[in-house]
């Protein structure tokens, strides 16, 4: 569906996109990935024809931008915002009209999302006067209104709560199902590990890695140990024989040094917290961002909950 | 151009509903009818009893001729005299100084608008002093002045030795000056109307509609800017496409917007008995109001496009309606001398040409190569314009955070 060769950007000499090539195929979620700053946003709007490349190739299906491919694809941007004084339905049927559908048929589709949102009630209200989650699901129905083959997502979860994150989820599953190609751009790793089928991970403007979750996965082992546990887990940050940890508030992934004993670790571990549960695992993609990307320290995540 | 057109409806339903829309809707007719109907109102506020001037005069001549004048050419609406002249000193011998006190205390106690001292030496440097507390009224002045000098033509006619039927004549012939000065300001009275009202009232409206939708695009520029709509919008349509549909979309804006006031203006002035121009005049007139609001719109996206914040926003869009404000008011003195060279010469640049014309059509129409060669022109600038602000406005779109500098600004103009 979409294929991009070695795609270039600076600005001002500051280099944001150092040859990036990648393809994404129709049914396929991929995930776009990276630190911030690593030249994600900067790839989508050159895909979206926002930007202009200073080198490389876009291609969609095999042929190059047009406005007749500008209006196969679909994007939520980042920072989201829409009219705040414009009427629900109204701002719907403008952005369906500049993605070039007809005002009739736009209605109809602009009716079916929304009540799938269950936001028909507020068709008729201006988009200042509904939440936050609620906003967010006008501007995902303005993404892909216009049934797009091309759907690029930038953080689409970001600010969501967790029933709006699950409603996202679906609905992005349906597109794939629908065999649509879906750019998924996120850092938020966990995320993109649930969703993708491939990905292609950057920092500073370069690839660092690609292929399928599965493969890149593969490819580091299973040595990471994965636990969850009760107690204070700060003294597992100084174990030996790990190489990286990347610790939450009651879990924690420790990734193995080579030679390093499984065994000897959990009940090492044991001694300072109660193990609730572990396994040994691949790293997550989030482990593996922080090799990839990190410098080394351990990281600790404040975030609730466990690893999965 | 059918997502133009679909930024252009966005555009006018939106601001068509906005509070700002409304206000300048109501408002500016109110100002314009009230800076029509003030003139009005302060004539009929004319000076109701007559007025005292003092006089010192040392060479004890004039008393009577110049209180003769005065009194005899400005009358009251009730009959009587607008001025009383009140010798205060007369002849050689006087102390002025103690005169001058004296004149003075009158006027700080309000017995006397004013005094006038004719030194000796009159008749030799033509030196006389008027001393007033309204200092703003130079109507008193003007009028004392001009009877002091006949008076003092006539006195060195007299000295010349000029036989008094032939002062009678020249006397005469004086007066009659002095009748067709005011004279033609009566006869001129109704075409002046004409001429101050079309020509003002085009300027009025196409400075609010330059204002209120200048300001209105560059807000909607920047609030798009600022919350990354513009992401959206320029991935579903070109910058191009996307700049039509606004301009276009305000344009209509603007022309509901003069549509409902000159329906409000043909009532008023039915109503109010006032002269309206000519149909050819009025048609011309709307071509060049439609030139210049595209030529400004360019003007303002340009200006407006790479801004980042409502309040840059405020501070530019000033200045620009400062640069409307400048044929408003050339608009008295061109009023008076529509034949003068410099009105012609600022006819032929760009910026002012609509005004320019506008003041110039219903004083007299300009020939037919004028017209012409000022709508070319003024179509070849918008088209300039409209490519320059459609470069800055490709590139500004997409720049946040800090504003660019004027020299980035002319590179992006340039290169596109």
């Amino acid at each position: 569906m979409l294929s991009v060769a070695d795609l270039k950007k600076s600005f001002n000499h500051t280099t944001a996109v150092e040859g990036i090539t990648f393809t994404v195929r129709r049914g396929e979620i991929f995930g776009l990935l990276g630190p911030n700053g690593a030249g994600k946003t900067t790839t989508i709007r050159m895909v979206l024809d926002i930007l202009r490349p200073d080198g490389g190739r876009i291609h969609f299906d095999g042929l190059p931008f047009s406005p007749a491919t500008r209006d196969r694809v679909g994007y939520l941007p980042e920072e989201r915002g829409l009219y705040r004084k414009g009427k629900v339905l109204e701002t719907v049927l403008y952005f369906a009209e500049l993605r070039g559908m007809s005002r009739s048929l736009a209605r109809v589709e602009a009716q079916r999302w929304l009540a799938k949102f269950g936001l028909l009630e507020a068709s008729g209200r201006r988009l200042e006067e509904l939440s936050k989650g609620n906003q967010q699901k006008v501007q995902f129905i303005v993404a892909v209104i216009h049934d797009p083959d091309l759907i690029i997502l930038d953080e689409p979860f970001s600010g969501l709560d967790p029933v709006n994150q699950i409603i996202f989820k679906d609905a992005v599953q349906e597109m794939k199902r629908r065999e649509k190609a879906i750019i998924f751009c996120t850092h938020m790793m966990d995320h993109a590990e649930r969703l993708s089928d491939s990905l292609c991970l950057l920092d500073r403007g370069k690839i660092v890695l690609e292929g399928t979750v599965r493969g890149v996965k593969k490819a580091y082992g299973r040595n990471s140990l994965h636990i969850e546990y009760e107690g204070d887990g700060r003294f597992l940050d100084l174990l030996p024989g790990v190489q990286r940890i990347i610790r939450y508030e009651n879990a924690a992934e420790l990734e193995l040094t080579p030679g390093a004993r499984p065994g000897d670790l959990i009940a090492r571990i044991n001694e300072g917290v109660e193990i609730r549960k572990v396994e040994l695992l691949e790293p997550s993609l989030h482990s593996i961002f922080m090799r990839l990307v990190g410098n080394g320290e351990p990281v600790i995540v404040p975030v609730h909950g466990g690893l999965r | 151009m059918k997502k133009a057109f679909a930024v252009a409806r966005w555009e006018y339903m939106e601001k068509i509903r906005s509070k700002i829309f409304l206000v300048g809707l109501l408002l500016t007719p109110t100002i314009m009818i009230a800076m029509g109907l003030l003139p009005g109102i302060f004539a009929q506020r004319e000076q109701q009893t007559p007025r005292f001037i003092g006089l010192i005069d040392q060479t004890g001549q004039f008393v009577i001729p110049i209180s003769d004048r005065l009194q005899s050419f400005y009358v009251l609406d009730n009959g009587q005299p607008a001025y009383f002249i009140l010798p205060l000193a007369v002849g050689g011998g006087i102390d002025l100084e103690k005169e001058m006190a004296d004149a003075n205390r009158r006027i700080a106690e309000d017995r006397l608008i004013g005094y006038c001292v004719i030194p000796s030496s009159v008749l030799v440097d033509s030196v006389v002093h008027y001393r007033t507390s309204v200092v703003g009224d130079f109507r008193i002045p003007a009028r004392v002045e001009e009877a002091i000098q006949q008076v003092i033509a006539l006195r060195r006619a007299e000295l010349m030795g000029i036989s008094p039927s032939v002062m009678e004549r020249l006397d005469v012939r004086l007066k009659v000056a002095t009748i067709k000065v005011s004279s033609e300001g009566e006869e001129g009275r109704s075409s002046f109307e004409k001429v101050f009202f079309s020509a003002y009232v085009f300027l009025m409206m196409l400075f609010f509609l330059i204002a209120t939708s200048g300001q209105l695009l560059v807000r909607s520029v920047i609030a798009e800017k600022s919350n990354r709509i513009i992401e959206i919008l320029v991935s579903s349509c070109s910058p191009t496409e996307l700049m039509a549909g606004k301009v276009i979309g305000l344009s209509a804006l603007g022309l509901t917007q003069v549509g409902f006031w000159v329906v409000m203006g043909v009532v008023a002035s039915t109503q109010f008995g006032m002269e309206l121009i000519d149909a050819g005049d009025a048609l011309l007139m709307t071509v060049y109001f439609i030139l210049g609001y595209l030529l400004y719109s360019a003007i303002f996206i340009a200006a407006g496009s790479p801004l980042t914040t409502e309040q840059e926003a405020q501070q530019v869009t000033s200045y620009l309606v400062l640069i409307l404000v400048v044929p408003i008011m050339l608009a008295i003195p061109a009023m008076q001398s529509p034949d003068a060279l410099w009105l012609r010469v600022l006819t032929y640049v760009p910026p002012l040409t609509p005004t320019m014309m506008a003041l110039r059509i219903p004083i007299q129409t300009p020939p037919a190569w004028e017209i012409g060669l000022t709508i070319l022109l003024l179509l070849f600038t918008i088209y300039g314009a409209m490519v320059t602000a459609g470069r800055i406005f490709r590139i500004a779109i997409l720049s946040t955070g800090k504003t660019p500098g004027f020299k980035e600004i002319l590179q992006w103009a340039r290169l596109g």
